[in-house]
């Protein structure tokens, strides 16, 4: 019984392990520039731009964004397309990024 | 019966007039549609992709070079801009309706013939934002150690145009912007007065030229020289400039401290191949050694040598190679080094006597920037830097005195500006090659002559140089990295980083000190 415990929270940890990640702004500079920083720039957009400042902007707003521009419950066609292509990791990461760049 | 076709007719000639107006007025909505159209090409695209619709930095949009592409892919590339090139997405920027318009407009429409601009077009461009130059301060406003350590950057603007698009100053000796000058276009060549440290001269992708006083860091006066094409050079005495464009094939002199155009000149000649054509501006040099601007006819492949006396005499040396393009000195400024982009050589040109020495290999493509030249052990060495668009990627390091290939110098891509000092260990080159690579420069020791480090600058890399007194390296982050990052020069540790839009050529005034980047700053090689 004992064993069955330990090798159930040994099991329960892995799970865990195999399934969260910390968020690496390092990953998120790479895919920043890939994806991003076409329109959004790193630091800031060009002046001449529609596109809205992400430098430096809260991690939680960041992320519920590009989930929302992903799952189509917030609606642009450009951005659906963008984000619908980004996975969970990748958008833990890329708004790790960002929220860390001074603007 | 008579009545009947007598009706019938009024109706048929009715109908008929009603189909010739309705005609009448498609045929002038499309005439209002391809103004807009033009308006919109000449307004977005122009600084880039050519006025005339040929190319310029970027390719040629016109009905023969899209036949057959899908309105809709290039409308979505329009939109949503070139990864990993200068091209931004213009959505938000340019309604769908607009950018639909233009698309049809760039397919149907052919390369324009070349445009005039003639002296008289320059001489009304001229503005005059300065009335009285003598009322401006006679020192610097800000604190700086020397005005040689003044660092020039073109910032081009996201867009090429707009409030990206400036000159930025920065004091070399803080890594702090010490000025800004808004250029409207894309700026590209910055260029320095030998003569008087307080002005430079600023070139943007459309022609303009600004002075820009640098003690109180602002435009005094500007003039458009044509439509598109950086070429541009200052005399050693300080007292003319010379400018080459692409559209129109004309270059011109210019009075430098008024910008009053003097002399045109139609670049036009016969090429290599025995054929009349009419030519690009290729690079526009000034040189400490004689008072005579010599400019590189990119198509003709001729260099002339304009004498800097009543009417501007010219002397045309033929045959220097097939599409010229940029060059540096050496030689106390006596010695001329052309690239030829399609014989992919180095064209050596004595400016006194005014003939071809030499013609060295140089890799493939090459593109020399600004060039660079180092005294090694007793020997001048120059570094040719080239687009590399064959399978072998190199630098040429060249012997200057002998005038031989001493060795190709193997890097990781194409490269197109080296930047060298005498007080610094390496050589930097940019790589370019569209991949990661990009991110990347590279830095060659000047002993070994072997790659020693690579750095990841980040964005696209590329216009490395050094601080006058060359302690630090600039590099341009470029495209996508908005910023120009700065490293010691032995250490290659990250010492700052200065945000701007699409940073591109990067200019020390003390170029004007040491000629070609890399001789000594003290003594001026012979």
């Amino acid at each position: 019984m004992k064993n069955m415990t330990v090798f159930l929270t040994m099991g329960i940890a892995a799970w865990f392990a195999g399934n969260t990640h910390a968020a690496s702004p390092y990953a998120g500079k790479a895919k920043a520039a890939a994806v991003c920083a076409q329109c959004h720039g790193i630091r800031s957009p060009a002046a001449e731009a529609p596109f809205p400042v992400l430098a430096g902007r809260d991690v939680q707003y960041l992320r519920m964004a590009l989930k929302q521009y992903r799952d189509k419950t917030r609606t642009a066609p450009i951005m659906n397309n963008i984000a619908g292509s980004l996975s969970d990791r990748d958008i833990d990461d890329i708004t790790a990024y960002y929220s860390r760049v001074t603007p | 019966m008579k009545t009947t076709i007598m009706r019938l007719a009024r109706i048929f000639f009715l109908g008929f007039s009603i189909l010739l107006c309705w005609s009448g007025t498609v045929q002038a909505g499309n005439a209002t549609a391809d103004k807009k159209a033009h308006r919109l090409y000449q307004d977005n695209c122009a600084s880039c992709h050519g006025a005339d619709y040929g190319g310029y930095l970027a390719p040629a949009l016109n009905a023969e070079t899209l036949q057959g592409r899908s309105p809709t892919a290039l409308r979505s590339l329009i939109m949503v801009g070139s990864f990993d090139t200068l091209m931004p997405p213009f959505y938000g920027r340019l309604s769908d309706d607009d950018i639909r318009l233009l698309v049809g407009h760039i397919q149907k429409t052919p390369r324009q013939p070349n445009p005039e601009w003639t002296l008289e077009d320059m001489k009304a461009s001229l503005k005059i934002y300065v009335k009285d130059e003598s009322k401006l301060p006679t020192a610097p406003t800000y604190r700086i150690g020397g005005m040689d350590d003044l660092i020039g950057v073109a910032a081009r603007g996201k867009y090429g145009r707009g409030n990206g698009s400036e000159a930025i100053f920065i004091d070399s000796g803080s890594h702090r912007q010490v000025g800004r000058v808004p250029t409207v276009t894309a700026a590209h060549i910055i260029d320095f007065n030998p003569a008087r440290p307080r002005w430079a001269y600023v070139k943007t992708d459309t022609a303009e030229i600004y002075k820009v006083d640098l003690y109180s860091m602002q435009a005094v006066r500007s003039i458009k020289t044509g439509f598109n094409g950086p070429g541009m050079g200052v005399s050693r005495d300080g007292k003319y400039i010379m400018a080459g464009a692409f559209v129109p094939h004309v270059a011109v002199i210019l009075d430098a401290d008024t910008l009053e155009p003097l002399k045109t000149f139609q670049l036009e000649g016969v090429d290599p191949d025995g054929k009349f054509v009419s030519s690009d501006s290729g690079m526009v040099i000034g040189t400490p050694f004689a008072d005579i601007f010599a400019i590189a006819l990119e198509n003709a492949g001729q260099v002339w040598i304009v004498d800097l006396q009543e009417g501007f005499p010219v002397t045309k040396i033929k045959n220097v190679g097939r599409h010229l393009h940029d060059a540096f000195l050496t030689h106390g400024g006596r010695k001329l080094m052309v690239a030829s982009y399609d014989d992919s050589i180095v064209a050596a040109i004595d400016l006194q006597q005014r003939k071809l020495i030499k013609k060295l290999p140089a890799g493939c493509v090459p593109h020399v920037g600004g060039g660079a030249a180092v005294v090694v052990d007793g020997r001048t060495l120059g570094f040719g830097t080239n687009f590399g668009t064959c399978d072998k990627t190199v630098v040429s390091v060249w012997d200057l005195d002998k005038m031989e290939l001493l060795k190709q110098v193997p890097v990781s891509g194409g490269t197109e500006s080296p930047a060298a000092h005498a007080n610094a260990p390496y050589v930097a080159v940019d790589i370019i090659s569209k991949d990661r690579r990009a991110r990347t420069i590279q830095l060659i020791d000047k002993k070994t002559l072997e790659v020693a480090k690579t750095l990841d600058v980040g964005g696209h890399a590329y216009f490395p140089e050094y601080s006058a007194d060359g302690r630090y390296l600039y590099v341009s982050a470029g495209y996508n990295g908005d910023e120009v990052v700065v490293y010691d020069s032995t250490t290659l540790k990250k010492v700052a980083a200065i945000a701007m839009e699409s940073p591109a050529g990067i200019f020390s005034r003390g170029r004007v000190k040491y000629m070609t980047r890399g001789l000594s700053p003290d003594v001026m090689q012979e």
